[in-house]
């Protein structure tokens, strides 16, 4: 297994040397905190990140798995189009944001605006959520087993939100809806493949009230 | 609603068909985007039902068959009857009926401050000697990120295409722009909406998506947009093109992101933007993903390491504050600054937002100018002035102003054949431009489409050139304030230009400034800044307004 100090480095060397790396075998990167955009855009390949990641962690990823032992900066796994961002620790404001597709699983708290316009990521948060979380989703999932902020789920389009805690407020756009045995099994395997503890009968699950909430 | 009762349409029902022969036509029902002619499906005969929502577009006059129909200005109502027009009025009662505010496409209606009030310099005995438009040579060409990137943008001539996406624009359309774009050499644009893949190869003059079979010559460039919506988009979207812009704003809708309504998201649209299917693609106001200029900063940052440092990164500016804004973009690491002006057009937009908001294009360049001169990047990090540019005659005062180059938005539509009707957004364009219905997509043909655009930017080349080269220059660049005079007060106001007859920038200006001597003469027109503190210079981590 390959390892790239990137202390003191830019983003371009680092990133260089972890593209160059992928292709054989899973990478190692320590010392990365400063770097806003680690391993970004990467197709292919499995990237350990000791310590703490920077903003923008795997950006534009396009298949890569990135696994964060500590925290994670702000919007991480932005515009992902597939793979797996896993954070063992607490992700900042945005985590998955404009999201296509693959999976984000932050062990810890996730921040505000977490999981915008997911369209069609599966997002999941072991811990809680700050405000404005899943704003304007069009598609995929995102599953909170703690609590939410203000806001939870705001102008949702599409896609399903699942919260295993409370939230302070819902957003506009919302409506309960009770879980079927495909959002349980669905949820039991999600909590089965991360190795999460939660029941998931206790979720509530909340859909779009109206598919086109403007201009009618 | 600036149009409503603005227009007179009258039927001569001796030529009319439908006049003669009830029920045999009935094209101007069908072409009119605004219902102004009404079939009788009982006893198959026409007549106008509203006329006043005539929009002047003329469209129907156009496909009459019989050439039937006129369309006149009626007498202006803003002598008699202003600010209660009947315009005002008809918005009132819509309002009242529906509890809605009005959207309408395409850009700001009536008279704003713009380029016709500026006139060109010639040479004559005094300043350098005109040259030969038939007989020398004028430089045109653009290169953007020249050294920042190693495939800098070398654009032929000093146009690209604005940005419009596939969804507002049919798919015909797109490639009918980006085979202009291939004639010519210059840039076409994929908007927010995603990359329809042709346009990858066609806008490089391909004919076929391997590449092999070159078609058109010269051979131009796809500018790939990263907006807030992030429609379509993927690393690979990132890398299909020539440059990347980040829109921050646009001309039309300055502060509110891209509407595109569900009627025009059909299967093809849903699958490049990956969307529901009849869902309202409205991107966001801002990015959700930045929050200061130093994540903007980062965001340049990572565009350049995905695209392995090859391409260079361009903003996209609405008309807002101009020189604070262009400053920001220069702190964020632009290799260029698109600055769309007031008038600049739209596929949707609320009509209030459209008519009242933002700056006027003239009025964006001279401050966009002086935050590049103040940064010490003017003809570095290129400028390039959008909103309302008609012509040739528009893009050389742009670029007299300052400007590298310009975008053409609403003009390309009108060289594909639109006829500003004011409905893009309703998704009906009788000539197939911004409609997503198979049957209208029929008429446009994107190769003559194409060469229509090619024709339009080859015939403004031209007219950049002759007034270059009369103004005495051998190179665009180096065209200055010097080459243009205003020739009202509220232009010189505006524009910092030279009044005509006076011959000096109004005293607002010249109070503000340096004094002109300081300048050497012909070194960047009448020389003068707009006295600036230091201080207005913008502060690090703040987002641009």
């Amino acid at each position: 297994m390959k390892t790239i100090d990137a202390k003191a480095k830019d983003l371009q060397t680092v990133n260089r040397a972890v593209r160059a790396a992928v292709n054989g075998e899973p990478v190692i990167v320590k010392h990365a905190a400063h770097l806003h955009g680690l391993a970004a855009g990467l197709k292919l390949g499995q990237v350990e990140v000791a310590g703490d990641a920077g903003d923008y962690l795997g950006v534009l990823n396009a298949g890569a798995v990135i696994h964060v032992n500590h925290d994670a900066g702000r919007y991480a796994a932005d515009n992902m189009t597939a793979g797996t961002v896993v954070i063992d620790g607490d992700a900042g404001y945005g985590a998955g944001q404009y999201c296509y597709g693959g999976t984000v699983v932050v062990r810890g708290d996730a921040g505000d605006f977490t999981a915008t316009m997911n369209k069609g990521a599966l997002i999941l948060v072991a811990g809680d959520v700050g405000d404005e979380a899943g704003t304007y989703m069009l598609k995929g999932d995102l599953v909170v087993l703690g609590n939410a902020g203000q806001n939870f789920a705001n102008y949702l389009i599409r896609g399903t939100v699942y919260l295993g805690g409370t939230w302070q407020s819902l957003g506009h756009n919302t409506r309960q809806e009770p879980l079927t045995e495909a959002d349980l099994a669905k949820l039991r395997g999600y909590f089965e493949q991360y190795g999460l503890q939660a029941d998931p009968a206790q979720f509530k699950k909340i859909v779009a009230a109206s598919a086109k909430p403007f201009y009618n | 609603m600036a149009v409503v009762g603005a227009f007179c349409v009258s039927v001569n029902r001796e030529a009319c068909l439908n006049a003669q022969m009830p029920g045999k036509c009935a094209t101007c029902a069908e072409v009119c985007p605004h219902g102004v002619y009404v079939l009788d499906l009982a006893t198959g005969q026409m007549h106008i039902q509203n006329y006043n929502a005539c929009v002047g577009c003329r469209i129907c006059s156009e496909f009459c068959p019989a050439d039937a129909i006129r369309v006149n200005p009626a007498e202006s109502e803003y002598l008699s009857r202003y600010p209660w027009t009947l315009a005002a009025v008809e918005e009132v009662h819509a309002k009242a009926q529906t509890g809605e505010y009005l959207l309408r496409g395409f850009g700001t209606q009536g008279p704003t401050p713009n380029f016709d009030m500026i006139t060109v310099v010639p040479s004559q005995i005094a300043s350098a000697a005109p040259r030969d438009k038939y007989r020398e040579e004028c430089d045109l060409e653009v290169v953007i990120g020249a050294d920042t990137c190693e495939r800098p943008l070398r654009l032929k001539l000093p146009f690209v295409w604005a940005a419009m996406s596939f969804g507002a624009l049919s798919l015909e359309a797109k490639q009918a722009l980006a085979i202009g774009a291939a004639m010519t050499g210059i840039a076409t644009n994929t908007g927010e909406g995603g990359l329809v893949p042709a346009e990858a190869w066609l806008a490089r003059g391909f004919a076929d998506e391997a590449r092999t079979r070159k078609q058109w010559d010269p051979g131009g460039y796809l500018i790939i947009q990263w907006s807030t919506g992030r429609w379509g988009v993927s690393v690979d979207y990132v890398n299909a093109g020539d440059a990347v812009e980040v829109k921050i704003g646009q001309g039309a809708k300055p502060g509110m992101g891209g509407h595109l309504l569900g009627s025009k998201v059909t299967e093809d649209v849903a699958r490049v933007r990956g969307v529901p299917v009849g869902s309202d693609a409205l991107s966001p106001c801002r990015y959700y993903d930045v929050q200061t200029l130093d994540d903007m900063r980062h965001m340049v940052a990572f565009l350049r390491d995905v695209t392995d440092y090859q391409l260079p990164i361009l903003f996209k500016l609405g008309p807002s504050r101009p020189y604070a804004d262009v400053a920001a973009c220069i702190e964020a690491g632009a290799d260029a600054i698109s600055i769309d002006g007031l008038v600049g057009g739209t596929g949707c937009s609320p009509d209030i937002v459209t008519q009242g908001v933002g700056i006027p294009t003239i009025a964006c360049i001279p401050p966009a100018v002086q935050a590049l001169k103040d940064y010490g990047v003017h003809r570095k990090v290129k400028l390039i002035a959008l909103g309302g540019i008609r012509s040739g005659l528009d893009a050389f005062k742009a670029l007299a102003l300052g400007a590298d180059a310009v975008g053409f938005g609403s003009a390309a539509e009108i060289a594909l054949g639109c006829r500003a009707c004011y409905a893009c957004h309703k998704g009906n364009c009788p000539y197939g431009i911004t409609s997503q219905k198979p049957e209208l997509r029929a008429r446009l043909d994107p190769v003559e489409g194409g060469r229509r655009l090619a024709n339009f930017i080859h015939a403004s080349a031209e007219e950049v050139k002759i007034l270059t080269m009369l103004s005495g220059h051998r190179a665009i660049a180096e065209l200055t304030t010097e080459d243009l005079r205003a020739m009202d007060l509220n232009t010189a106001a505006l524009t910092g230009l030279k009044l005509a007859g006076y011959e000096r920038p109004l005293p607002i200006w010249e109070a503000l400034t340096p004094r002109p001597a300081a300048e050497p003469r012909g070194a960047n027109g009448n020389g003068l800044k707009r006295a600036r503190p230091k201080a207005r210079r913008v502060v690090r981590g703040k987002v641009p307004a």
